[in-house]
């Protein structure tokens, strides 16, 4: 059966239709929602989205409700397994907590990645990223 | 309910636009395309470290340059409705088919293999709104 369905976009998402999927953007959110509709482009159509920031063995949740994602910014789509995910060794916090944290080691990675392309550029001859340097 | 078609139904309701740069836009959707372009009207534009704003009365915006919109959560079910009752219409108007089990998409213009899932029977393993 598989073998019958081409290797496109649609192939690859028509079993996902209706299911919890995680969303990683190119800016590196990730969203949980139930996909309702997508098109060749990838663009897509999530139901009841959360977005979760993760720090250290701690996440947290802000509800974010109906979303329509340009394909473009997508990096990853994932198929949530219900039956495993409340097996997850992560401690749920309020969002306002964990958001100076998740701000902090947002910054600290930008840094970090500025240093190495600085080191890169300067002693190993590389050219220097091109703007967004974001990775994908 | 393929992506553009939920957006060309969402005209006139208030949306939150977020481009790539990380700007966002509320406001409401005057007008749309296939290329994504939008029109929006009474916008409230913040920057993308969230502390600058602007009030527009309109502006358009290029479609590439959209990383995501957010629509109303009622936005679905308006326009599954909708879909509803234009079959609904469609089929008296045809001269009462007695609907059974293989008239399924009949009535109604088949989209992609994606597009028809998303439509009467919701549910399956997703956690929808426990329907």
């Amino acid at each position: 059966m598989d073998s019958l369905i081409p290797f496109t976009t649609s192939g690859s998402l028509v079993d996902c239709v209706d299911r919890k999927m995680l969303v990683v953007l190119r800016d590196g959110r990730k969203l949980q929602g139930v996909l309702r509709s997508y098109d060749q482009f990838a663009n897509l159509v999530l139901e009841d989205t959360v977005e979760r920031i993760y720090y250290r063995d701690f996440f947290a949740e802000a509800w974010k409700g109906l979303f329509l994602i340009r394909g473009e910014n997508v990096v990853l789509l994932g198929e949530v397994d219900l039956d495993k995910e409340d097996d997850v060794p992560l401690r749920q916090v309020p969002w306002e907590e964990l958001l100076p944290y998740h701000r902090q080691e947002i910054a600290a990675k930008k840094k970090r990645e500025e240093v190495k392309a600085q080191v890169l550029f300067e002693q190993k001859g590389f050219c220097k990223e091109g703007g967004e340097g974001d990775g994908y | 309910m393929l992506p553009l078609s939920l957006l060309n139904a969402a005209q006139n309701k208030p949306m939150l636009v977020e481009l790539k740069n990380g700007e966002t836009f509320n406001g409401h959707l005057v007008n749309c395309d296939n290329f994504m372009n939008i029109t929006l009207r009474e916008v409230y534009q913040t920057s993308a470290d969230g502390d600058k704003f602007w009030k527009l009365k309109e502006c358009y915006i290029r479609g590439s340059t959209i990383k995501y919109l957010r629509v109303p959560d009622t936005l679905l079910d308006a326009v599954k409705e909708e879909q509803t009752r234009a079959r609904e219409a469609g089929r008296s108007a045809r001269g009462a088919h007695v609907s059974g089990a293989g008239n399924r998409g009949r009535g109604m213009p088949q989209r992609g293999r994606g597009a028809m899932r998303g439509g009467p029977i919701r549910g399956g393993r997703g956690r929808g709104r426990g329907m």
